[in-house]
């Protein structure tokens, strides 16, 4: 595993502002992401875990300190500086799916590519590539309304990795599948871990967290828990109560 | 490589459209109907201005026309004495000799005066008998009313001091008289009430003025469209004497015109408007009532070309409303249908849109709407125009600069009313976005 950081988190801060109390959502935290981890971030709800996908998401600004993604702190970027981050480096897979409606599955992959300012029809073989590597190259022609729910999580999938992102982050993956499909898009994430790819998954499903090396357990705004596992199957208990 | 990006813009644009068609369709159908109107009526009303002017220069941007009417005092009912009696039943009006040397001696500028008189008869020959209008006047009638000698010959000076019974008929009498076979050297009758006149055919005119076209002319100018007997005007005066008098029994009304009508001609089309104050200064000597009426070509051109300018513009008043109030709906739809795709706009913003891909997202659809909205408005309109004057005869003449405006417009109303649903769209909070389901 490469010690190289992809994410360092310093003090990080959200305070919601609603107009007669501030509601505190993040309360300085701390924590580094390797290159090439597998991490969930788990916690009840209230416990950050939303406002902390959204800024890791670079959806939304902390109130204060620092986020550094790649070699960028992407904590202040300007609303336009933030969606070319989220476009380059970050590949999103959302509990519904989200996939555009009006586009099959090849144009759905297409779409992050356009907003970097690709020519698509440079990249038509690697979209297809990604596609059958999600098991759906021979359902290129099809719209979203034509796929089962597993089906339609796949293409996000392939979607995410189209601009080659930093990370993968996946917000409830398996939310809205069945046992059996949400085994196979696990199977897909734990696939592409091995490809070396970083994988940072938000749940509260256990079975989700199981697959990840390290659970970073959110409480109140802090990190509560933060558990490695050298291998999936053998657990060691590093816990690191808060800093 | 911007240029692609935009044609994929467009190629979304339209897949979204296609997505809802009926939408669409029904979105488009206000911009369909304000661009077509606007292509059609300014068709229409260009195809009638345009007929109008020319049936007005066929009469001669040159002349004036000067025709004899029955004064108001003869007009009125009877009142039961005597004078009033006598006026009705013998009635002596209009204009005289003295009043065209009068207007060719003291108005300037004149450069001939050509008299006519005009009489109610019909024209015999064999077993046809065609109703027309026996026209006495001088040889160079054609020049004046610029109608096309067909075959044969005018009538010439010689005819007219010699008081010759030769004439010239009108095409439409040839036609519906003659039935094919040639009429020149062929005599007619011309029948009157107390009278039968042979008269030999020695030419066939075609009237230039069709102006059964021109309601807002009065009605006698519709004796060029009617059949048409025309004798030298010497032969007119010794065959029915120095007046003209009309007997219609039924009512027991005589007529006694000296000439029907004066046309007057001018050196050139400046000196006309000048001149009118002084054609009627000349003619008011020697008379206490007004009868006579004074229609002027070129004035009813400038009339005719002002009120097209009126009509004109309002016409694009009306089409830019007709435009506005389609550019609403097209506002109206688009807002409902960020508010429907809010989800997707998440979904965009997520995989890396910035606010103006969104924008310009929004933008192009609505743009695509009124393109398409104004393309078919275009070819609408243009059909329709095409097919009126298939079907009506008029002429409807489509402008360039209608359908460049119409085009234009659409385009315009595209942008402006695209721009605030698709800011719109571009400033929902991406996190909110994507929430909404």
């Amino acid at each position: 595993m490469a010690d190289r950081n992809i994410i360092e988190i310093r003090n990080l801060t959200k305070i919601y502002d609603l107009g007669a109390i501030q509601v505190p959502a993040l309360n300085g935290l701390n924590f580094e992401i390797e290159e090439g981890s597998y991490t969930a971030i788990m916690g009840p709800s209230g416990s950050g875990k939303s406002t902390l996908l959204n800024i890791l998401g670079c959806l939304d600004r902390p109130t204060a300190g620092a986020y550094i993604l790649g070699n960028d702190d992407v904590a202040h970027m300007s609303d336009k500086e933030l969606s070319g981050v989220r476009g380059a480096r970050i590949g999103f897979i959302f509990q519904s799916y989200n996939l555009i409606q009006q586009l099959n599955v090849i144009e759905n992959i297409h779409v992050p590519l356009f907003y970097q300012g690709k020519d698509i029809s440079d990249y038509y073989d690697h979209c297809e590539k990604l596609a059958q590597k999600v098991g759906l190259g021979d359902r290129l022609d099809h719209r979203p309304m034509e796929l089962s729910g597993g089906q339609q999580q796949r293409v996000a999938v392939a979607r995410s990795l189209v601009n080659e992102p930093l990370m993968l982050l996946a917000d409830e993956p398996t939310g809205n599948l069945d046992s059996t499909t949400e085994q196979e898009i696990l199977d897909i994430l734990d696939e592409l871990h091995a490809e070396g790819r970083t994988l940072v998954v938000v749940t509260h499903d256990d079975a989700v967290a199981e697959r990840a090396s390290r659970v970073i357990h959110l409480k109140d705004g802090q990190v509560d828990k933060d558990i490695r596992k050298q291998d999936s199957d053998r657990k060691s208990e590093n816990q690191f109560q808060e800093a | 490589m911007y240029a692609l990006a935009l044609i994929r813009i467009f190629q979304a644009g339209l897949k979204s459209l296609r997505l809802h068609k009926l939408r669409s369709a029904l979105t488009m159908l206000g911009m369909i109907i304000g661009v077509g109107a606007v292509i059609a009526l300014v068709a229409i009303g260009e195809g009638a201005s345009h007929d109008a002017q020319e049936e007005i220069r066929a009469l001669g941007a040159k002349n004036v026309i000067i025709r004899s009417i029955k004064p108001p005092s003869m007009r009125e009912q009877m009142h039961g004495d005597w004078e009033s009696f006598f006026r009705r039943w013998m009635a002596f009006y209009g204009l005289k000799r003295t009043d065209a040397t009068r207007i060719k001696d003291t108005v300037p500028g004149v450069s001939r005066v050509l008299p006519m008189l005009t009489k109610r008869m019909s024209a015999v020959h064999e077993r046809r008998e065609v109703g027309c209008q026996l026209i006495g006047t001088f040889p160079y009638y054609p020049e004046f009313t610029q109608a096309e000698l067909v075959a044969g010959e005018f009538l010439n000076a010689a005819e007219e001091n010699t008081k010759a019974s030769a004439c010239v008929i009108s095409l439409s009498l040839a036609e519906r008289l003659f039935a094919g076979h040639n009429p020149l050297a062929e005599e007619i009758v011309v029948r009157g009430y107390e009278s039968e006149q042979v008269f030999q055919v020695k030419g066939i005119l075609r009237e230039r003025a069709d102006t059964e076209k021109l309601p807002q002319l009065p009605d006698s100018m519709g004796q060029t469209i009617a059949a048409n007997v025309y004798i030298p005007l010497s032969t007119f005066k010794s065959l029915y004497g120095e007046r003209n008098v009309d007997r219609s029994v039924g009512n027991l009304v005589l007529e006694a015109v000296e000439l029907s009508e004066i046309r007057v001609e001018f050196d050139t089309v400046e000196d006309v408007l000048p001149a009118l104050p002084l054609i009627d200064e000349a003619l008011k000597a020697g008379r206490d009532e007004r009868d006579f009426e004074i229609v002027v070509p070129i004035q009813e051109m400038v009339a005719l070309r002002n009120q097209k300018a009126r009509d004109t513009r309002m016409l694009l008043y009306i089409a830019c409303i007709s435009l506005l109030v389609g550019g609403i709906g097209i506002m109206n739809i688009m807002l409902a249908t960020v508010t429907e795709r809010t989800q997707e706009i998440g979904v965009r913003r997520a995989l890396g849109a910035t606010r103006s891909n969104i924008t310009i997202q929004f933008l192009v659809e609505t743009l695509l709407l009124c393109l398409v909205g104004g393309a078919i408005g275009v070819s609408g309109g243009w059909a329709f125009s095409e097919f009126r004057e298939f079907l009506t005869g008029d002429s409807t003449i489509v402008k360039a600069w209608s359908v460049i405006m119409a085009f234009g417009l659409s385009v315009v109303i595209g942008l402006v009313f695209g721009l605030y649903p698709a800011r719109r769209a571009a400033h929902l909070d991406p996190i909110e976005a994507l929430r909404h389901t």
